[in-house]
């Protein structure tokens, strides 16, 4: 129901599952029924925050296991500076709102890099001190002014393995293509990923994507609409999958092995062009912690075992090149950046969302509803 | 002077005043800060409300939000109406059951709900594998995900909402009125459609509001049983605050929906005393 769930969602019960390879669809919808309870239960805030500790703002679930030991053990070895969560979820609005009002209660919030451009610029947020953090410690473009990105998700699809097990479909071509693959199809509600993916299912490569040209995006996906669903949650792409009521889904790339074991492989994950979006750390403007702080513990979620820790723990990839060739075998298929399928991915521009990124959502919901 | 205000003012008033004071400023301090949002965010002036004229997409999805709580409203009136009726006539031990029963799913979480009705209605759910199974049908039907699933989980959970004034109402009712009306002669549904249905009229009024105005803010149900293609006011909302910080639109439509009820409230304080709907004594 909100955009960028993703870390939530995968928190939530994504976690759980990806570590031990399996959940089955009972446990899962307690799980989704069990997320909305929770949801609502930390809105009240369990943020607090004072100079000696750190407070990170994320989506709950299973952070205080994954980020504090990749994170905040090692920071709090290095500091004497514990790791708190506040788990209600950074969206935009709720990071502007904070810093509107005057009582920033986080630290530091695990975000989009889009978060970073679209707030930056209007005083919202603290600048990434560049002395402290590592430029070269992620990819190239995923290094901005008021945010940098340490781990990657993305945006790849599944398919009926039933349905099409003799031509499987290798692209978003044939994601699009009903005629040559019949069958629904699900998508991302909150724009993101879909016009991407629109886009390149009508020839554009995907070096070329951005600035994307958002008729041609929306007509190919307005094309589709009938045979479409939109999700706006992980868990709502997951249950489109395993109950059949698709048989090709859009889906965050790590779900991916979740639902493979799920239905006993009848559905197969593609991470032909699937698209890279740079999640990021990005620090509300006069944060309690103080800058300085902030920055060294930025540096130390850069290092590449904690990186693969988080990889390990959620399925979030690295985005430090370091730990590339690090990535165990058995995470590779889903990994965004192993050998095996870091040339085969499309990167998303973050500048180009944090400046048309509510346009295009606005324009996405008028098209598909 | 005291005496001449003691005139005037009931002493409740005094007894009253703190809490008064309390919710005049926890209520409309915000309230009052979003109309002020609507008129300068992101720059003074009415362009937020001049997008109701320009803007095709909005005026589309406030048609949709009426349409679908007009409908919704209609249904849950009408199911909640045979449910107070059955329930008011029906032996006062079985009263209490069915009233336990009408309690359980009022208090039920509107999420528990929401995907209950996925499990049962869904693509692989239980009626669509019982149907297919009894071969009435060979392909799934689409009971959830589009319109229809919006309207089943609307309606289901609006029912209580329904029933509880109508009872009210009927069980205030005088039944020697109704015995009259058959001992002078008339029919059965005679008597029910020129006595019964216009002494129900406060209580049709009381549960058309109270459906309406909660359905008007609904935004779980629409979200998941929707499919993502039934985007309503609340849901449309909330994107502009958390999403694409359009904070301007969210506010001029946060607005446009408070006026909305006010306007819909006076209209219908013209036709009857509003206070005889909401319980209050009919003289």
């Amino acid at each position: 129901m909100q955009d960028k769930q993703f870390m939530r969602e995968t928190l939530f019960e994504g976690a759980e599952a990806f570590k031990a390879g399996r959940m089955n669809r009972r446990s899962f919808l307690t799980l989704c029924a069990m997320a909305g309870v929770a949801s609502s239960a930390v809105m009240v805030g369990d943020a607090e925050a004072a100079a000696n500790e750190i407070v990170m703002w994320n989506w709950g679930g299973q952070s205080e296991e994954c980020h504090g030991n990749a994170i905040g053990k090692p920071f709090e070895e290095a500091t004497g500076m514990p790791l708190r969560f506040d788990t209600s979820g950074p969206l935009q609005g709720k990071i502007r709102e904070m810093v509107d009002s005057g009582n920033v209660t986080a630290d530091v919030c695990d975000g989009d890099l889009f978060d970073a451009i679209a707030l930056g610029p209007s005083g919202h947020l603290e600048a990434i001190d560049y002395d402290v953090v590592d430029k070269a410690k992620t990819l190239p473009n995923y290094a901005v002014e008021h945010g940098v990105s340490i781990i990657l998700y993305g945006y790849a699809f599944v398919y009926d393995t039933e349905a099409y097990g003799d031509t499987p479909p290798n692209s978003w071509a044939d994601f699009f293509d009903t005629a040559k693959f019949p069958g629904k199809r699900s998508l991302y509600k909150w724009a993101n990923g879909s016009l991407e993916a629109a886009l390149m299912a009508d020839g554009v490569s995907k070096d070329e994507l951005y600035p994307l040209d958002m008729d041609r995006a929306l007509a190919k996906l307005v094309a589709m609409k009938d045979d479409s669903l939109y999700w706006g949650s992980g868990s709502e792409a997951h249950s489109m999958v395993v109950n059949g009521e698709v048989s090709m889904g859009m889906v965050w790339q790590n779900r991916g092995r979740n639902i493979e074991i799920d239905t006993d492989d009848r559905y197969k994950l593609v991470m032909n062009e699937a698209l890279a979006m740079p999640g990021a750390y990005i620090v509300p403007k006069g944060n309690p912690a103080g800058r300085e702080a902030i920055m060294k513990f930025i540096a130390t979620a850069q290092d590449p075992a904690a990186q693969l820790q988080l990889l390990e723990c959620l399925g979030m990839t690295p985005s430090n090149p370091e730990a590339f060739a690090m990535i165990p075998e058995d995470q590779q298929p889903y990994a965004i950046t192993s050998a095996m399928n870091i040339d085969n991915v499309a990167f998303n521009d973050p500048v180009w969302w944090g400046e048309n990124g509510g346009d295009a959502v606005n324009a996405f919901l008028e098209a598909i509803s | 002077m005291i005496d001449s205000l003691r005139k005037h003012v009931s002493p409740g008033w005094v007894l009253v005043a703190p809490f008064l004071m309390l919710v005049v400023v926890l209520y409309l301090g915000p309230i009052l800060n979003i109309l002020w949002l609507s008129l300068t965010d992101p720059e003074p002036g009415l362009q937020n409300y001049q997008k109701l004229y320009t803007n095709d997409t909005l005026l589309r999805i406030i048609w949709t939000t009426f349409r679908i709580c007009l409908i919704t409203t209609i249904i849950s009136v009408a199911f909640g109406y045979s449910i107070a009726y059955a329930m008011v006539h029906a032996h006062k031990k079985r009263q209490k059951l069915m009233l336990t029963l009408l309690l359980v799913s009022f208090w039920i979480s509107i999420l528990v709900r929401t995907f209950s009705w996925l499990m049962l209605l869904g693509h692989n759910g239980l009626l669509n594998n019982a149907l297919e199974t009894l071969n009435i049908i060979s392909e799934p039907v689409a009971f959830v995900r589009n319109e229809l699933g919006v309207l089943i989980g609307m309606v289901h959970y609006m029912v209580p909402y329904a029933v509880l004034p109508l009872l009210v109402n009927m069980q205030t009712l005088d039944t020697r009125v109704m015995s009259a009306s058959r001992n002078l002669g008339a029919t059965g549904s005679q008597t029910f459609f020129r006595i019964y249905l216009p002494l129900t009229k406060p209580g049709i009024v009381a549960a058309c509001l109270l459906v309406f105005i909660l359905s008007l803010g609904f935004y779980v149900t629409p979200a998941i049983l929707g499919g993502g293609k039934v985007l309503m006011v609340a849901e449309y909302i909330s994107v502009q605050l958390l999403v694409t910080l359009k904070w301007g639109t969210a506010a001029m439509l946060a607005a446009l929906m408070l006026f909305g009820v006010l306007a819909l409230l006076y209209i219908m304080s013209k036709f009857m005393k509003l206070s005889t709907v909401f319980g209050g004594s009919t003289s």
